[in-house]
């Protein structure tokens, strides 16, 4: 069977009951708000009414409902979600939760993020995997602080649709009026964000009116139930004719002189005979092949992992991105991002990391904090030190340029991990909101590892493309230990 | 082109990324290959990923001696037929202690073939990854996994202390001691699975389609009795049913369900429609409360 005949309509009489949906195949939806808003009940009820359900799953909710006397003897929906065993015990979610439902319309992932501060981490975690982020809000308590590190770290990630589920209603006697103030002062919030399409709803989880069934309650609501808004959302933001850009994950080698460069399409699109370049480098080649196992492509757009087959040799590796001709990445050797810190180990200027873009490694040569997002009025204050759940604004120097875009044009190459060159730890990621070459000026106290200085390390190296990746792993090394011994570092691969 | 196809090949993409990162970032990495359906679709996927080259890496099969014969039968042939390098290892020294799913709990059995057999492989293999077919949807605990998840010196999963993972960005380098277990198909659900293998006209081994089998009914599960060695309890007597297998273990650790389910097209009907989630046919999950987390904190995949 070849990949074209996964194109096939699935031919009449068979029983392959399949979501009927016209957009995305996939909805990836993230659900953030604190226990005490009600959201593991709000997932429970949604997975319960809309028969995400099995039977045997059902029976143990049921029975352990009655072992936690949270909700009386009502059903403890979020049973359903908390699955580790200091989550139950505590009764809290601490990190996130993946869970997968159909309805007849579409495919849903949810990803159910913790709500407490402590674990902003996990949450800007989750929202990086989602297309669409449902805020819950206790109707009794409006908009709070939270509320507003939530919708900071949705847009930092990136997510331009939000929900706001307005939860509890029953417990303000389903009051349109309250309501309505909670929505302006979202509206209000959501102005400083990039969000494109902002829908409030109001529900109340533990009766599940609004969330599949519409609520008698509240006739005043006119909008969707979160449901139907669920299945009719369309998640996509891009432009149709975004740039073409695949990073190289591998270059695969087999018989019969087979070379071709592996890797996802993160943006645009690409057919064969397009010309191509490496971004790194500036070298250009025609794309010959669109190789997979099952058969030969013409074109390969966004999300698709292919095989590219070049007319001439390009000499490149893992790292770098092939990109169409026009709208290159920059290749870029200072940049300046925002960031969430991840580690319990707080930022520290003197200490080694590394940068991983797409499919590149980069060592940092330095790296400085300037400004701190404060939740409360979700301004920017300037900052030096940066710590767990923190989002920082900071400028990082890179050991030798890579290719990278900003991420508000092209999320996929412009979004990064900082990694601990000792122990390998991710310890924050993070969005480039500019980026430049040659900015990284050699100043005097820079050390410039080039092959004249690692020539005791390297004497064995010779030109080939394998001998100069391996210096460059070697330099890479070498600068990873000067780093942390607090001096500033450039690699100079040029032969 | 049909909803349903667009979602599994938005499936097959991420998971061949997956494989592809972590061939590219481990020095050594294995499959750990358990013949069933996930181990199917996950073979397939590697292959897919590194086309035309080999997959860059071997099979592990960690056999308890107590897999269904099928099962050995279609390994053999499927290693065979696609010319793959495998490993197989038993925990030697557990069978010389009489180790055995009849005189010994679910829970210290599996410990024992399973999870150190596992782990013993791994260390002599010097394996610094292993690919495994777990998905979020099959249990709680492991809806909490990461697509890489690291794990310490000696194997052991804290869920407290995972990687956190953002984007499509899937970080591998290691710290000391440490090891990865790596995904591919964390976010495919079973009836993702057995799509894919009916799409792809995949084959898997045949006890997934009901037949004629000798089974006895304990406790309200349906036990196939697959060799001599299937103790019977007194006043048991093998009876023949119609029955399938929704998960494939070992044979006297996993039950049947009765079915009419005899190709394909029904085992994805009757898969959609189910009522009852997968593992519930899984013995040893049932055995304490958060078992499955136990079991990973301990090094089972």
């Amino acid at each position: 069977m070849t990949l074209a005949a996964l194109d096939e309509p699935i031919a009449a009489g068979t029983t392959f009951l399949a979501p009927d949906q016209k957009s995305e195949a996939i909805l990836k939806l993230l659900t953030c708000g604190s226990v005490d808003d009600g959201k593991s009940t709000l997932i429970g009820r949604l997975l319960w009414d809309a028969a995400g359900v099995t039977d045997d799953q059902r029976a143990a909710i049921l029975h352990d409902s009655h072992n936690r006397a949270v909700n009386g003897e009502r059903i403890d929906f979020s049973l359903l979600l908390d699955g580790l065993v200091a989550e139950r015990e505590q009764g809290i979610t601490i990190d996130i939760a993946w869970r997968y439902f159909e309805t007849a319309r579409r495919r849903f992932v949810i990803i159910d993020s913790p709500g407490h501060e402590q674990y902003t981490r996990n949450m800007a975690t989750g929202a990086s995997h989602a297309d669409l982020a449902i805020l819950l809000v206790d109707a009794r308590h409006g908009v709070k602080r939270q509320t507003r590190r939530h919708a900071a770290i949705c847009n930092l990630v990136g997510i331009k649709k939000v929900i706001l589920a307005v939860n509890k209603m029953d417990q303000i006697d389903w009051s349109e009026s309250r309501y309505r103030a909670i929505e302006a002062d979202f509206q209000a919030l959501a102005g400083n964000f990039d969000f494109a399409e902002i829908t409030t709803i109001p529900v109340a989880a533990l009766t599940g009116a609004n969330v599949v069934a519409r609520s008698a309650e509240m006739a005043w609501h006119t909008g969707p139930t979160l449901l139907e808004y669920l299945e009719a959302v369309d998640p996509k933001v891009e432009a149709e004719d975004a740039p073409f850009r695949m990073p190289v994950q591998l270059v695969l080698r087999a018989a019969g002189d087979f070379r071709g460069y592996a890797g996802s399409v993160t943006s645009g699109a690409i057919n064969v005979g397009d010309r191509v370049v490496d971004a790194r480098s500036g070298l250009g080649a025609t794309l010959q092949r669109i190789a997979t196992m099952d058969g030969d492509r013409l074109t390969a757009t966004k999300g698709d992992a292919v095989t590219l087959v070049l007319d001439t040799d390009l000499d490149i590796s893992r790292g770098a991105v092939l990109s169409e001709i026009k709208r290159r990445p920059v290749n870029a050797d200072v940049i300046e991002a925002r960031l969430v810190w991840l580690s319990e180990k707080s930022f520290d200027p003197e200490a080694g990391y590394l940068l991983r873009t797409a499919t590149d490694l980069t060592p940092v040569t330095s790296m400085s904090v300037s400004a701190l997002v404060d939740f409360e009025t979700l301004a920017s204050a300037p900052a030096h030190d940066c710590a767990v759940n923190d989002i920082a604004d900071c400028r990082i120097l890179l050991g030798r340029a890579t290719a990278l875009d900003l991420f508000r044009d092209l999320p996929l190459t412009g979004n990064f991990v900082l990694v601990s060159a000792i122990d390998g730890a991710t310890v924050a990621g993070g969005v480039i909101t500019w980026a430049q070459t040659g900015a990284a000026a050699i100043g005097d106290n820079v050390l410039v590892l080039d092959r004249a200085r690692l020539a005791g390390l390297c004497g064995d190296l010779g030109d080939s493309p394998a001998d100069l990746a391996e210096f460059e792993r070697r330099a890479q090394e070498v600068a990873i230990l000067l780093r942390s011994a607090g001096v500033p570092v450039l690699i100079e691969t040029d032969q | 082109m049909t909803a349903l196809t667009s979602h599994l090949k938005l499936l097959e993409a991420e998971s061949i990324h997956i494989f592809r990162e972590a061939a590219a970032q481990f020095r050594n990495p294995v499959l750990l290959y358990s013949i069933g359906k996930d181990s199917t679709v996950l073979l397939h996927l590697a292959r897919k990923a590194f086309w035309p080259a080999k997959p860059p890496f071997p099979l592990l099969h960690v056999d308890t001696t107590w897999k269904f014969h099928d099962m050995i039968a279609f390994r053999d042939r499927t290693v065979k037929e696609l010319g793959l390098d495998l490993i197989v290892h038993t925990n030697h020294d557990g069978l010389a202690r009489g180790m055995n799913p009849f005189d010994h709990p679910p829970s210290v059995y599996t410990d024992v073939m399973k999870t150190q057999a596992l782990r013993q492989a791994l260390d002599t293999g010097g394996f610094d990854a292993a690919f495994g077919g777990a998905r979020r949807d099959e249990e709680a605990s492991r809806a909490k996994e990461r697509v890489f998840s690291f794990r310490a010196a000696g194997h052991t999963w804290d869920p407290r202390l995972q990687r956190p993972e953002m984007w499509q960005l899937l970080n591998g380098r290691l710290g000391k001691g440490e090891t990865v277990r790596a995904f591919p198909l964390s976010n495919w659900t079973e009836a993702d699975v057995w799509r894919y293998i009916m799409l792809e006209k995949l084959e898997v081994v045949p006890l997934y389609f009901a037949a004629e089998r000798p089974v006895v009914e304990r406790g309200g599960q349906l036990l196939l009795v697959d060799d001599e060695r299937m103790r019977l309890e007194p006043g048991e007597v093998p009876q023949r049913r119609r029955v399938r297998f929704r998960t494939l273990g070992c044979y006297p650790l996993t039950a049947a369900i009765e079915s009419d389910a005899t190709d394909l097209d029904a085992v994805v009907q009757e898969t959609l429609s189910a009522r009852v989630s997968e593992r519930a046919g899984r013995l040893i999950d049932h055995d304490q409360a958060g078992a499955m987390e136990m079991k990973k904190r301990e090094g089972y995949f």
